[in-house]
């Protein structure tokens, strides 16, 4: 930090104050635009455009101190390309690793999926308030993802899956737009069979290798049904879901504040400041990205 | 506060004794129009200035800032050491002041402390002098005529003198080693009251006194108002580089030649630039002049208020002159003011 030194320029180390050796959550406070390097460990392919990668820093001190809630974004670097905000797709209840869930959409992202296992990244964060897991616990639960919305919401279903125990009924709606674009498809044929998740994927359009339903993500909501006063609901998707989710989730009746929704904004700075992802009043990046129907619908602009 | 009286005679040792201890900015003729920059001598500043061209902000928050350095190569952050210069900004008026504190609550966040910010704020002095309105200035209406804390100095004019606020034991040492120092009378007070409500009413009666903002901002969310003002944003950006409480920064890699290491800098950037709030993929959030206009103006005179609990607009009136089309808060007002007369029909 500046000294009192007076005449010419005063160095300033923004990344250490000096004095005793920092923690690790001192460190990564003690500067937040600076990414810790992170070593890819694991790339799986989902789709033709998608692919899961893995990671883990490589600091000991940042590996323990970072801790995540679902629905959180961590800052994602490729120096001399930029920065990316991606949201995690990992549940917290896995240590020591983070997954990420990256389509292929611009320059970025187009370098990232080049990138191989082993290769080093920078990461910051995690940032933002994520999905209300504690308020959770005890009730039911309706996930509604709709296309590339599954990664944010697969951390949420992954600590569920984790804690099963301490929630009750839980219903997992997955839209695509067609049986290519499933994400995750191997971990949700194994769910079908199971008995404490109700499960429905949907596809847009179906083909010959769909034997799920067709339709849109709001047509389970035809026959669900779900104890209202009891259910909390969280969903994540483009932009256009929004409304007629939630529109399906208030005609079950699930409370305003009991609907959950991660918003997608380009969050630049991730601390509240950089202005990218203002939504209304509200910043995404520490206000959100998750918001209730409730806060949703007191933000000009959100939906 | 502690207050003190000099004489205007004494201002140019005031300076000098800044001068032997940091970089001192301040307000200076530039053709029909004034800047803020770097002075080496008292005959350069222009104390009684009606208002500068830009705010003072760019040395809170450069227009262009080195975060830290990397290596491509290694794909990681190399050790990075930054510059700041221990400055006073001399002259600044109440409306930029409390700008300056505008951009204090955001970038000192205690969730989130920006450790380049802090330390220019640490390495500056602040030294506000009291001014006349312009056409333009609408500081009275936006709670921020006055600056309370925020500096280390405030000079308001008194005829001859300077009844001189002192908000700092530094600021506070060098003026009483510069300048004949004396206590204010009854005789400086009565004068100070008489220059404040010269002030007060010289304000521009045109501009009107519109009540409960934040509620017609959101009342009015829809209204076809915000196409025709928005209709005529040519997206350039001149309201927000000149606006002393506008911190958006978009964040960019820059490659040094040969593309093996580089800077990572944030660059001013403007909610009215087309691409703003556009996401991966290519869905814009706010795609329409009217769509920016409206967020901007939005956050100006309500949003802010809502989580600041103060209007982020200080009222300053520097986007009102330098916008091409007419667009700003004054607009806002106005179209208020109409709407008001309206209703009451």
């Amino acid at each position: 930090m500046a000294s009192n030194a007076r005449g010419g320029a005063v160095a300033v180390h923004p990344y250490h104050q000096g004095g005793p050796a920092l923690t690790g959550a001192e460190l990564m406070a003690a500067n937040p635009y600076r990414p810790w390097p992170a070593r890819i460990t694991s790339i799986t392919e989902l789709t033709a455009t998608e692919k899961l990668f893995e990671f883990r820093f490589i600091d000991d001190a940042i590996r323990d101190a970072f801790c995540h809630a679902p629905g959180q974004f961590v800052e994602l670097s490729l120096f001399g390309v930029g920065e990316a905000p991606i949201s995690i797709s990992s549940s917290p209840t896995k240590k020591g690793f983070i997954e990420l869930c990256v389509r292929r959409a611009g320059r970025f992202t187009e370098r990232l999926h080049r990138m191989q296992c082993g290769e080093t990244v920078g990461i910051r964060g995690p940032f933002g308030r994520g999905f209300p897991l504690e308020a959770m616990r005890g009730h039911d639960v309706l996930l509604v993802a709709g296309g590339l919305g599954i990664a944010p919401l697969r951390s949420l279903i992954n600590n569920i899956h984790d804690c099963r125990s301490e929630f009750g009924k839980v219903t997992i709606i997955y839209g695509s737009r067609n049986p290519q674009e499933v994400m995750f498809r191997h971990q949700f044929e194994m769910w079908r069979h199971r008995k404490d998740f109700d499960l429905y994927l949907t596809v847009d359009h179906a083909d010959d290798t769909w034997d799920g339903e067709e339709g849109l993500v709001t047509k389970p909501f035809e026959h669900l049904e779900i104890d209202a006063a009891n259910t909390f609901g969280a969903l994540c998707g483009p932009p256009v879901m929004y409304r007629f989710v939630v529109q399906e989730m208030r005609k079950k009746g699930i409370p305003y504040d009991r609907i959950y929704m991660s918003f997608e904004r380009h969050m630049k700075c991730g601390v509240g400041k950089c202005g990218h992802c203002q939504v209304g009043h509200q910043y995404c990046c520490i206000d959100g990205p998750v918001f209730n129907y409730w806060e949703a619908k007191n933000i000009q602009g959100s939906m | 506060m502690l207050y003190r009286v000099i004489d205007r005679a004494d201002v140019p040792s005031l300076v000098a004794a800044f001068m032997e201890r940091y970089e001192v900015v301040a307000p200076v003729r530039r053709g029909e129009k004034y800047v803020f920059e770097a002075v080496s001598d008292f005959d350069e500043i222009a104390l009684d200035y009606p208002t500068t061209i830009a705010s003072p902000k760019k040395y809170f928050l450069p227009a262009t800032e080195t975060l830290f350095a990397f290596d491509a190569r290694e794909n990681a952050v190399t050790d990075y050491v930054d510059e700041v210069r221990p400055r006073v900004l001399f002259g600044v008026h109440a409306c930029d002041i409390n700008g300056i504190m505008n951009l204090n609550s955001v970038f000192n966040d205690p969730r989130y402390p920006d450790p380049y910010y802090r330390a220019h704020e640490d390495a500056t002095l602040i030294v506000g002098v009291s001014c006349t309105p312009t056409d333009t200035c609408f500081c009275h209406l936006m709670d921020s005529e006055e600056a309370r804390p925020g500096y280390d100095l405030f000079l308001n004019a008194i005829g001859d003198r300077y009844l001189v606020s002192i908000g700092s034991v530094t600021a506070a040492n060098i003026l009483e080693s510069a300048c004949d120092v004396r206590e204010a009378t009854d005789a400086d007070r009565a004068a100070f009251r008489a220059a404040t409500r010269a002030r007060q009413r010289a304000f521009n009666p045109a501009i009107p006194d519109v009540q409960e903002i934040p509620m017609l901002m959101d009342a009015f969310h829809e209204d076809a108002f915000w196409d025709e003002l928005g209709g005529r944003c040519l997206s350039c950006n001149a309201c927000a580089s000149v606006c002393p409480t506008c911190y958006c920064f978009d964040i960019r890699d820059t490659l040094d030649p040969g593309a093996e290491t580089g800077r990572r800098e944030r660059v001013w950037d403007a909610c009215t630039s087309p691409q703003f709030a556009m996401v991966a993929g290519g869905h814009n959030f706010r795609a329409t002049p009217a769509a920016r206009v409206r967020h901007r103006m939005y956050h100006k005179l309500n949003g802010f208020l809502a989580t600041h609990d103060r209007s982020l607009c200080v009222g300053c009136g520097r986007c009102a002159a330098a916008c091409k089309v007419d667009i700003s808060p004054i607009a806002v007002l106005e179209f208020f003011e109409r709407k008001g007369a309206d209703d009451g029909e």
